[in-house]
């Protein structure tokens, strides 16, 4: 498991427990500590509809990166034909570089469980499947054992606490390639189908697992409604900013250290970015200056450091060309070369993309192409307008979100590195030192493999 | 050579004509069954894409498929990522004499496939003897091996087959399957994740990773 990283005080802990469970699975301490009260409430005293109110009253956005309204979705589900609905928990974690998820799952799995019988009764579910990491075994053996101790309290499982509504939570280790986070390829996956995404509308809410309306949820997106039921959504709505309010986990990683923080939406990233300074003291490289910040995962925008002040929330990272996206936030010193960087992620996008649609298999895999000459100094002279031109026809005509975002880690760069990215592609050099093979001849740099 | 002067070419031209007016239809395979000929051998082949990787995704679907076991997985891809074999290049008429285990071990004259390194089984066995050589126990097996080894060697999933009576393609599908499993030697870059975030790490330390980028993830 990531360290988790201290914060500030003033920032409260609502997805993960404060001070940490002995025994995360331990059902009496959880239900002392006030799991299950906002269920018992709900299914006592509130109708499904009023639930959903709430959630969207606590303005509630979905933490799987696109930060749509979670009150809607529900919603939506709720008002779809049909006496078969799902709830599905996004456990998955498509990034390799972020363990929020699944330490989330670890730490708080009956905040989980119990978001996720709180969506099942506002949409009039049945059924919630956890969709979880396969090789996250330990998630998954808490997980499964919080179910277990859950459905003997009489939490979920047949009669939810003397009402006659019936609950079956079940587990899914899941285990593929960065798109089975995806929520449609996720929906697939659990049908056992190929996992490539689908055309949405109609959206899993109307047509989801099995065709039938399907609300899919981060689980950080879930663990937060226990909270929101117990506190009101007064309360929620006034953490964080205006217009995402909550909490999220991240996952910070860089030449002063690394791990996983809960940080309130709209902190600026500056802050955010501070909180590895108790890893700073250890660490002599990490005296250097920073460079760049990349947010939001394999397809995240890099902002430079004058953007540092960008507030963490969905719309305000969306207006700079970058996004929440996994959580993930990579600090780049002057060791990296932006360039180099674009050109990793990039490739990375473009192996993972699934090959459904042609921007999809041939989009993205010849905008690595021209990433990867202007990295090696042999640009043709029209490539910089060609990967512009690329990227916003990939965008234009993508099927999902992977595509529409696989363009960012190559457009930001232009967009902010102008200077580097014109060193390589009308110099032939790489400042850092970096890119291979131009720079041996410029700085002889360091080079694993060749 | 006929008697009248071009009545070959003009049979010929008429068979092209018939066939030009004849109805054409496209079958909707798979859900109409092409009709193939009982004596059919057809030669497997896998298949690259036009950057040369392979497009095999180890799914096992075409070994789990066939009924006479002559394809299973037992190599190493092109980048180094799944270790695939074909049993041979030719489907087999019958079924042959050796098991099926033994002979995903055999080596083909494949560019893509490396013969697995030999490694010491003392502690497989051991493993092995602590669970009673129950297939049932696979993952406990194969997080065991990979703990002992530091990856899940081909010959140590060999091992298990044999002495287990798992099917090979089976126990390589399992390991391969898990992402903290890692088949074959430690140093191939283990799991698509893995090396990307070494390339990661690498890159934002000023290593670049060269012009393979993260197709040799
Ligand atoms: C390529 C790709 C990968 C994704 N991976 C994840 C993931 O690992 N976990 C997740 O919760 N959402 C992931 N999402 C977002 C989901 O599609 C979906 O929006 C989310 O699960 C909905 O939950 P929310 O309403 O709580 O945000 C991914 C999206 C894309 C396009
Ligand atoms: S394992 Fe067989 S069916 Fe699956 S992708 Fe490879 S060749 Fe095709
Ligand atoms: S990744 Fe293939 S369609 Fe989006």
């Amino acid at each position: 498991m990531t360290a988790l990283l201290k914060t500030p005080s003033a920032w409260p802990r609502i997805l993960l427990p404060d001070p940490e469970a002995s025994d995360p699975t331990d059902l009496d301490a959880a239900v002392r500590a006030g799991a299950f009260d906002g269920l018992k409430t709900a299914v006592r005293a509130m109708t499904p509809g009023q639930i959903a109110t709430t959630v969207g009253a606590a303005g509630l956005r979905g933490r799987g990166g696109a930060g749509f309204p979670t009150g809607a979705k529900w919603k939506a589900a709720a008002a779809a034909p049909g006496s078969t609905k799902y709830v599905v928990a996004n456990g998955y974690g498509a990034d390799p570089s972020v363990q929020t998820d699944r330490t989330l799952l670890e730490l708080a799995p009956y905040a989980v469980l119990e978001g996720m019988a709180l969506a099942a009764y506002a949409i009039g579910a049945g059924d919630a499947i956890v969709a979880i990491r396969a090789d996250a075994t330990e998630a998954i053996r808490r997980f499964e054992a919080a179910i277990a101790a859950a459905e003997d309290a009489g939490f979920i499982g047949s009669d939810v606490l003397e009402t006659g509504w019936s609950l079956t939570v079940t587990v899914r280790p899941v285990q593929g390639a960065y798109m089975l986070g995806e929520e449609t390829v996720l929906l697939k996956a659990l049908e056992g189908k190929r996992g490539q995404p689908e055309q949405r509308p109609p959206h899993p809410s109307e047509r989801g697992l099995f065709g039938r309306p399907t609300v899919v949820h981060n689980v950080q997106t879930l663990a937060a409604v226990p909270w929101i039921m117990r506190h009101g959504a007064e309360a929620y709505a006034a953490i964080g900013a205006k217009d995402s309010p909550g909490t999220i986990l991240v996952q910070l990683r860089g030449p002063a250290g690394g791990g996983i923080a809960e940080v309130p939406l709209g902190t600026p990233l500056k802050a955010i970015v501070g909180l590895t300074a108790g890893g700073r003291r250890a660490n002599t490289e990490s005296d250097r200056p920073i460079k760049a910040v990349l947010v939001g995962g394999p397809s995240g925008g890099f902002l430079p450091t004058d953007l540092l002040d960008t507030p963490y929330d969905y719309d305000s990272l969306r207006a700079v060309d970058a996004h929440v996206g996994s959580g993930s936030i990579v600090v780049a010193d002057d060791r990296a070369c932006i360039v180099d960087l674009a050109r990793l992620l990039t490739r990375f996008c473009a192996d993972q993309a699934c090959g459904k649609t042609i921007p999809c298999r041939i989009g993205t895999r010849r905008l690595s192409e021209v990433v990867d000459r202007i990295a090696v100094g042999t640009p043709k002279p029209t490539d910089a307008t060609l990967a512009a031109d690329l990227a916003s026809d990939i965008r234009g005509s993508a099927l999902c979100d992977h595509e529409r975002l696989a363009t960012l880690p190559a457009t930001s760069a232009m967009r902010y590195f102008r200077a580097e990215l014109d060193d390589h592609l009308l110099r032939s050099t790489c400042p850092a030192g970096v890119c291979h093979p131009i720079a041996v001849a410029v700085a002889g740099g360091a080079h694993r493999g060749a | 050579m006929s008697l009248i002067p071009g009545l070959g070419l003009a049979r010929g031209m008429a068979l092209t004509l018939r066939r030009f007016f004849e109805p054409k239809v496209t079958h909707l395979y798979p859900e109409i069954p092409a009709e193939i000929s009982p004596k059919f051998r057809g030669r497997l082949q896998l298949l690259y894409d036009e950057y040369g990787t392979l497009k095999c995704e180890t799914c096992f679907q075409c070994a789990q498929a066939c009924p006479i076991e002559c394809i299973d997985m037992g190599g190493e891809d092109t980048k180094g990522r799944f270790a695939v074999h074909w049993g041979a290049s030719e489907t087999y008429g019958e079924r042959r004499e050796e098991s099926a285990l033994r002979r995903s071990g055999r080596t083909v004259p494949d560019p893509a496939y490396e013969h697995f390194h030999e490694i010491d089984l003392a502690p497989v066995d051991a493993i092995l003897d602590e669970v009673d050589h129950d297939p049932k126990e696979m993952l406990r097996i194969l997080e065991a091996i990979q703990a002992a080894y530091g990856c899940v060697p081909v010959a140590a999933l060999k091992r298990v087959s044999q002495t287990t009576g798992a099917w090979y393609a089976m126990l390589y599908g399992t390991a391969t399957y898990y992402d903290h499993l890692a088949v074959g030697a430690r140093d191939d870059g283990g799991p698509a994740d893995v090396a990307f975030l070494d390339a990661l790490d690498g890159a934002l330390t000023g290593r670049s990773i060269g012009d393979g980028s993260a197709a040799d993830a």
